[in-house]
């Protein structure tokens, strides 16, 4: 899922793109949220005893669980949020998507195994791993949203892609989903750990497309390339290369073509008809819908309907629904606090750094340097501050 | 280098505690004709910018464009050293390492005091306040305006201020109640009415720094609370105002 090891590649390589934040801090800031992702999420996390939660009928309502309350604390913390559904899978999904069915065949089998076993822990495990997010429950969450005035959107493909494609035009500031390739796609902000449960008092992880570029010293289409170099969803990789060797031939030859061209093919052989340009292709121009066609509204909550939906039909606790609501409604009216950021832009970077941090900083440049043999000249010019 | 010696430790320690609950670490940016500074609060809801110009200084050389990097906390501990009519010399020498000196000199007495505070790293971003033409402003004693927001502060996390020609009114409405401030211009104005919500914990941060404080209010734009310095300088506070959001939270 997503980009192998990117947001370790970044924390290494660029690590003023990163920022811990809490969730508060995003007040005012409207989010498009990547539903099947976190969807996906609640269906595993959202738990009691080990079991997912259900109605009286046996109906799986994690899903319903995960979406009201985390909903919630996001408009409680001033969050805008949107929620973005996938479309179809592009055709160049077909293979990782054949893997994962693979995947799941195997987990299938072990499950039978582990019961037969009775080893509760491992059944646990391989139960989490085969679930997955049905129709059915698409649909009743999409009920749920609107009844609770957020928006959704339907990307007619990916919806990472259709996210990043909010943030590109300004419609949201920032993508919420753990997979990485929403940078690829991308979108300038990539926000981890959004719909997390607040028991787990995880902060915010902010990624920040334009400084990744900075820092590493690389175009947007080099990004790509890097992206698919590190293992995407939509094609193979060159065997033998890994995170540390790919950012340096990328920095080397700028591209995927002049990287075959200069590299040993029979020690790192690419795939076979390797698809690289049309993954390229992909996260530079991905399927999504028309702009216009989209207007984010938030619309008042219908309160009567929830009800009926989550304990009429779901057998959630009325009590707990209407305090919640009332919670939500108070968060809406007091309206919001304008953010000064969104009245002045940003004009420039002020960087303060002192010498010691410097000398720290140059030292690492040099142990960098000399484990590449110490090929390069001295350390790169200061950025003068302005 | 940098060297800057102000005939009053005083000025520089109401600047600093008029911004330390706001800000916690923030550059100085020093250059050939001014200090400034600007940072938002963490929640960035308050900018505060403030320019110390330099006639402001007894004395003032600056070789090139420089920022400095300070906690304000840190700041705060330095001036507290200082007696109110000590001269204030603020020192810093790139060979000097991390840090920065405030010279602290009693001249009736023959005492001086060094200071040195360690610097910080800081990345942070400027934000280009753009020209904007204000349909209110209003001047009024600096005191008044916090014994309004005080007083309005115990009925409500938000004030609202609404400023017609017949006057200017603030208005703090909570669950306990409402209190409600009129002033009625004492000269002649011109100015549209305006109504701005703000939050009201950030507007009122005592400042001892000027007699005088001005509000500029625009609908839908940022209220600029500013304390003039002498001649030669501000301390303005842009505040976000609250959003109504009716139709779409927009």
């Amino acid at each position: 899922m997503g980009i192998k090891n990117l947001s370790q590649v970044i924390a290494d390589n660029a690590a003023s793109a990163l920022k811990l934040n809490e969730m508060k801090t995003y007040f005012g800031r409207k989010v498009a949220i990547d539903a099947s992702m976190c969807l996906y999420q609640f269906l595993i996390a959202v738990r009691q005893d080990g079991s997912q939660l259900q109605s009286e009928d046996g109906e799986t309502t994690s899903h319903l669980m995960g979406m009201f309350y985390r909903t919630i604390r996001m408009i409680d913390n001033g969050i805008k949020p949107v929620y973005v559904f996938d479309g179809k899978p592009p055709d160049m999904k077909s293979g990782e998507l054949e893997k994962r069915t693979e995947k799941r065949a195997e987990a299938e089998k072990q499950l039978v195994e582990a019961r037969e076993k009775g080893d509760a822990k491992e059944v646990d495990k391989f139960e989490r791993r085969l679930v997955k997010v049905t129709k059915q429950q698409n649909e009743e969450v999409k009920k749920l949203l609107q009844l609770m005035g957020v928006p959704l959107v339907e990307a007619p493909c990916e919806a990472e892609a259709q996210c990043a494609a909010l943030v590109r035009h300004g419609k949201v500031f920032a993508t919420a989903t753990e997979d990485m390739d929403a940078l690829t796609f991308g979108s300038n902000m990539l926000l981890r750990h959004m719909t997390f449960s607040e028991a787990k008092k995880m902060p915010i992880k902010e990624f920040n497309l334009a400084r990744v570029l900075e820092e590493m010293e690389v175009t947007m289409e080099q990004f790509v390339d890097l992206c698919i170099l590190l293992g995407c969803d939509y094609c193979g990789t060159i065997r033998g290369i890994g995170p540390k060797k790919a950012l340096e031939l990328i920095k080397q030859h700028k591209d995927i073509e002049t990287i075959l061209e200069n590299i040993d093919q029979t020690k790192y052989p690419p795939p076979e008809d390797w698809p690289y340009k049309r993954a390229r292709e992909l996260f530079l121009q991905p399927d999504v819908a028309n702009d216009d066609d989209i207007t984010l509204n938030w619309k008042e909550p219908d309160v009567e309907g929830i009800v009926e939906f989550m304990c009429g039909e779901k057998n959630f606790n009325e009590d707990r629904i209407r305090s919640s609501l009332s919670r939500m409604q108070k968060s809406r009216n007091a309206g919001t606090q304008g953010r000064i950021d969104s009245f002045f832009t940003v004009s420039a970077q002020v960087k303060c750094t002192t010498a010691a941090k410097r000398k720290a900083a140059e030292e690492k440049e040099k142990a960098k340097k000399g484990a590449a043999k110490g090929k390069a000249g001295g350390p790169p010019a200061k950025r003068r501050p302005k | 280098m940098f060297e800057a010696k102000l005939a009053n430790a005083a000025l520089l320690k109401k600047i600093v505690e008029a911004i330390k609950d706001l800000v916690t670490d923030a550059p100085f940016d020093c250059s050939e004709s001014a200090m400034c500074l600007q940072a938002m609060d963490s929640s960035h809801v308050a900018l505060v910018s403030l320019k110390l110009e330099v006639g402001m200084f007894d004395t003032y050389r600056c070789d090139r464009t420089i920022n400095l990097g300070l906690s304000l906390a840190n700041m705060s501990k330095a001036l507290k050293c200082a007696n109110n009519d000590d001269t204030c010399m603020i020192k810093y020498e790139e060979n000097d390492g991390d840090s920065i000196t405030f010279t602290f000199a009693d001249v009736k007495r023959d005492k001086t005091q060094d200071v040195t505070v360690k610097m910080m790293d800081i990345d942070s971003e400027h934000l280009g306040i753009p020209d904007q033409s204000y349909s209110v402003v209003c001047e009024m004693p600096a005191s008044e305006f916090q014994k309004t927001c005080k007083d309005l502060a115990t009925f409500s996390d938000s004030l609202n201020i609404t400023a017609t020609k017949a006057g200017i009114v603030f208005t703090g409405k909570g669950d306990i109640g409402t209190s409600v401030v009129t002033y009625s211009p004492s000269s002649n104005s011109d100015d549209e009415s305006e109504s701005v919500s703000l939050e009201v914990k950030r507007s009122s941060q005592p400042t001892a720094l000027s007699d005088r404080v001005r509000l500029s209010l625009c609908n839908e734009v940022p209220v600029v609370v500013e304390y003039p310095i002498e001649d030669n300088g501000y301390l303005r506070f842009y505040l976000a105002p609250k959003i109504d959001d009716e139709e779409n939270m927009d």
